[in-house]
């Protein structure tokens, strides 16, 4: 008896796996088994066949029935009947997977010939990470992008992302943001392996002012204006840059009693090493003592007369200065090296959110407060996902934005997320 | 599942945990110890320390800007122009000019099955090349160790060795028995964070690890046959997925000229077993050139032994007694004699041979590396290092696998196993990631105690 082996491969979407088959709602699978059905029928011709299924992916084997029915009434379509379990003709499918996607693949066996097909699948989404605690974080994705992101200042209705080379105004839309224009930043030296940037609303809140290695933007927009129509300028610049921001004049009375928390903090500038990733040490603005060189720097508001500098230094040691004396603070043994205040109302009213994690690649935020010299732990760990690789307190500081470098598996870009972080009191 | 299971775990184990996350810091000698020639052409470790290709490999498998910042296909891939970037130096001085990368790519050309291109020339600030055959996958490929661009000739017209490029790093010479590199404070992608580089070449496994316990190596090797043991004695251990192939080649002529013997030789080795006994099950077995993590089809090609199919398929023909060389180490020398093994079971006579010195080869046993993540470009890059210039036009999974299967069913390579590279490191080093093909990312490495 001649046999002959007919190999089809259809690869599709394999999203939404939880929809049941026997929900109303469109089964994902509907499809790709009509697609796979198609191209199997017209390899074998109408008859009839065997149906086998197996599983070599994670899509969970409850699926598995649905897609046999799915495939039975679509092939029955197509005039290949799947009840001959006497029948030569065997259509194997497979569930099968690689790095980038999920596979759909059928082997239609008629002897020894062997063809192919296939379609793809789009990848499952992963499940947003919990966290728990006294205090409780809570993180929002604002954006994200597979450009490298440094800093990002969000307006009412525009969004400025610095990256290594370049500013990005992205306009938003009832769909998401949208990218309206991009600024080249000029650099004129190579960009170092571990590149930062700061940005800042202007004092009047029409603009901003963004630091990179070596360049100093300075940007103006009208709010009822679209980011297309806003204006940019870079200039090089050995400036040191603002690491505490001073008041903004806001209006509103949410803004000004964000405000309120602010008075009394002054700008304070930094000078940064351009061809390293750090911040040297000089400061000016303060009361004439300079810090060892730092990564990062805010500023404590625990009264109205004490207001410590708080520095990470690339020692790892977590100092403060006040008039004029650098004091350690303990309990800061699991700090990375970014933090940035949050003005959360809860428990002393003002938090250090500090990233550090057990690993490089699934960093977390977690608020500590700092009445003295020790850093207490306020909240659970609020795991990241990925890297942090900036943080700032936004202006009105209730909340702290991150950057967070998204852990890809090998074949899948790499993403850079912009996070919203805010704290609830339990 | 369990096999995405392990793939997953296998990615996660590609960058360094640390202990806690901070900041890179400058400054700083890295110690790393080799057992083979870090100049080994193409894949030896200092390559990419002093080089930088035209492109580079994004972790999404994309050919993204290197000293090249853009290009442009004409005429259905026949014809590309790369434009190159400008105020690079090499560690000579010397400005990147088209001359000299035109000469750099025109040496490329010497080796395996050749380069792409029919012809490569300059354009004003660009790069052109041309070819009688689509080149569709030129940017990715052009990324590999094979085309890295480095500065040939003196500004006086005086050869120079094969050391100078633009790369992060510039070779200082040997010092005190250690080949040594230090940082271009000038490279175009920012000087790397460590100042220097050691490496210890031609030691021992063995001496590798004695050294990393007692402190004086910061990255050595794990071959994957002792991944078991490395992770017995609790090494810190940075684990590629299965990048490297190892696979039979057998050559087309006299008597396995014929494919039914070429075929049986195929149904004849043991996959299983040298998986199992070999390389202590740290290898993915495997019959398909990709491995399944880029494909997820290479469960289409039967992985099972079938002795009295292949006793079938030789026909009873009297065999001369074949060569099978394999390089000297003691591992390759083991596999090859369970092979031999494997093959004599079946009716053939099959001596082996150490690879540098054999005469004759109608087998070998060689390693093939991955050389991205992409499955298109690394499909024709490991077809090219077999001597096939065909290119791969297709860029479906369907069309994937056409050209796998067509290939592989003239049974001149049989793939093996696929294994993973691994690397153990001391507590000192930072952001240790490895590329798609398994090699260590020593630009971006920094050293916890630097300051």
């Amino acid at each position: 008896m001649k046999l002959a082996c007919i190999i089809a491969m259809v690869i599709g979407s394999l999203t939404g796996f939880a929809v049941q088959a026997q929900s109303t709602a469109p089964s994902p699978w509907q499809q790709p088994a009509a697609t796979l059905a198609e191209q199997v029928a017209a390899l074998l011709g109408p008859g009839q066949a065997q149906l086998t299924i197996r599983n070599l992916s994670t899509i969970p084997t409850e699926q598995i029935p649905a897609l046999r029915r799915l495939l039975s009434q679509e092939l029955k379509v197509h005039g290949v009947l799947t009840s001959g379990a006497e029948s030569a003709n065997i259509v194997r499918v497979t569930l099968s997977e690689n790095a980038r996607e999920r596979l759909l693949v059928a082997e239609v066996v008629e002897g020894d010939e062997s063809r192919v097909t296939m379609v793809r699948l789009d990848p499952g989404k992963a499940p947003q990470p919990q966290s728990a605690g006294g205090l409780t974080l809570r993180r929002q994705a604002i954006f994200t992008t597979s450009d490298q992101v440094l800093a990002a200042l969000e307006t009412p209705n525009g969004l400025v992302l610095i990256e290594p080379e370049e500013i990005v105004f992205l306009a938003r839309t009832p769909d998401g943001w949208h990218e309206q224009k991009r600024v080249g930043i000029g650099q004129t030296r190579p960009i170092t392996r571990d590149p930062r940037a700061m940005i800042y609303l202007s004092a009047d809140a029409g603009g901003f002012e963004a630091f990179t290695a070596g360049e100093v933007c300075t940007g103006s927009f009208q709010h009822a204006s679209p980011p297309a129509d806003w204006s940019v300028h870079c200039r090089e610049s050995d400036d040191p840059w603002t690491i505490v921001q001073p008041p903004v004049m806001q209006t509103g009375t949410e803004a000004q009693a964000a405000t309120q928390m602010n008075i009394g903090v002054t700008p304070i500038k930094a000078f940064y090493n351009a061809a390293r990733n750090y911040f040297t040490g000089v400061i000016n603005g303060s009361s004439g003592v300079d810090l060892p060189p730092f990564y990062v720097a805010t500023q404590l508001v625990r009264s109205a007369a004490t207001m410590p500098l708080l520095a990470g230094g690339i020692d790892g040691k977590i100092q403060t200065l006040e008039n004029g004396k650098l004091r350690t603070v303990t309990g800061t043994r699991d700090w990375g090296s970014d933090f940035a205040v949050l003005h959360s109302g809860c428990g002393t009213g003002m938090q250090v959110v500090a990233s550090g994690s057990g690993a490089a690649t699934s960093d977390s935020l977690r608020a500590y407060e700092l009445p003295a010299q020790e850093a207490i732990p306020a909240s659970a760990a609020l795991a990241m996902g990925g890297t942090v690789t900036a943080s700032w307190t936004e202006p009105e500081g209730k909340s702290v934005m991150a950057v967070v470098r998204m852990q890809a598996p090998v074949g899948q870009a790499e993403q850079y997320e912009v996070d919203r972080v805010t704290a609830s009191c339990n | 599942m369990l096999r995405q299971v392990v793939i997953s775990c296998l990615i996660a184990l590609a960058v360094l945990p640390a202990a806690a996350r901070t900041r890179p810091h400058y400054g700083g000698t890295l110690r790393i110890e080799v057992e083979g020639d870090p100049w080994k052409v193409p894949d030896g470790i200092a390559w990419s320390l002093v080089h930088d290709g035209l492109t580079r490999m994004d972790s999404n498998g994309t050919a993204i800007p290197a000293l090249a910042v853009r290009w442009e296909t004409q005429n259905d891939n026949h014809r590309w122009q790369f434009w190159l970037r400008p105020n690079v130096q090499f560690h000579s001085g010397w400005p990147l000019k088209p001359s000299t990368v035109v000469l750099s790519l025109s040496g490329s050309c010497r080796a395996d099955a050749g380069c792409p291109w029919t012809t490569v020339h300059a354009v004003g600030t660009s790069i052109v090349f041309t070819s009688d055959s689509p080149m569709p996958n030129l940017p990715a490929l052009l990324s590999g160790n094979g085309y890295l661009i480095g500065q040939a000739e003196s500004e006086e017209g005086k050869a120079l060795p094969g050391s100078v490029g633009t790369g992060p790093f510039h070779f200082v010479g040997l010092q005190n028995g250690a080949e040594t590199f230090e940082a271009n404070e000038g490279s175009w992608q920012g000087r790397p964070f460590v100042d220097k580089i050691e490496i210890f070449s031609h030691k021992s496994i063995h001496d590798q690890w004695l050294d990393l316990s007692v402190g004086r190596a910061d990255i050595v090797e794990v071959p994957a046959e002792q991944l078991r043991v490395a992770q017995q004695q609790h090494l810190t251990l940075l684990t590629s997925p299965p990048v490297t192939l190892l696979a039979l080649a057998v050559a087309d002529s006299s008597l396995l000229s014929n494919p039914n013997i070429r075929g049986a030789i195929a149904l004849a080795v043991d996959r299983s077993a040298l998986s199992n006994v070999i390389f202590q099950k740290q290898g993915e077995v495997t019959a398909s050139l990709l491995p399944s993590a880029l494909t997820g089809y290479s469960f289409l090609f039967p992985i099972e032994r079938d002795l009295n199919k292949a006793h079938e398929m030789r026909g009873g023909l009297a065999t001369p007694a074949l060569t099978l060389a394999a390089d000297n180490s003691a591992t390759m020398q083991l596999a090859a004699q369970r092979l031999a093994l494997n093959l004599h079971e079946a009716g053939f006579n099959v001596q082996v041979a150490n690879a540098a010195t054999a005469q004759h080869k109608d087998l070998a046993l060689i390693q093939l590396t991955l050389a991205s993540g992409q499955p298109q470009s690394s499909l024709e890059s490991m077809l090219r290092s077999v001597g096939v210039s065909t290119p791969v036009i297709e860029n479906t999974p369907a069309g994937l696998y056409k050209t796998e299967h067509e290939f592989l069913e003239t049974h001149t390579l049989i793939p093996l196993l696929y294994l993973p590279r691994a690397y153990a490191v001391s507590g000192r080093v930072r952001d240790l990631r490895l590329s798609a093909s398994g090699s260590p990312l020593l630009a971006d490495v920094s050293l916890q105690d630097a300051q």
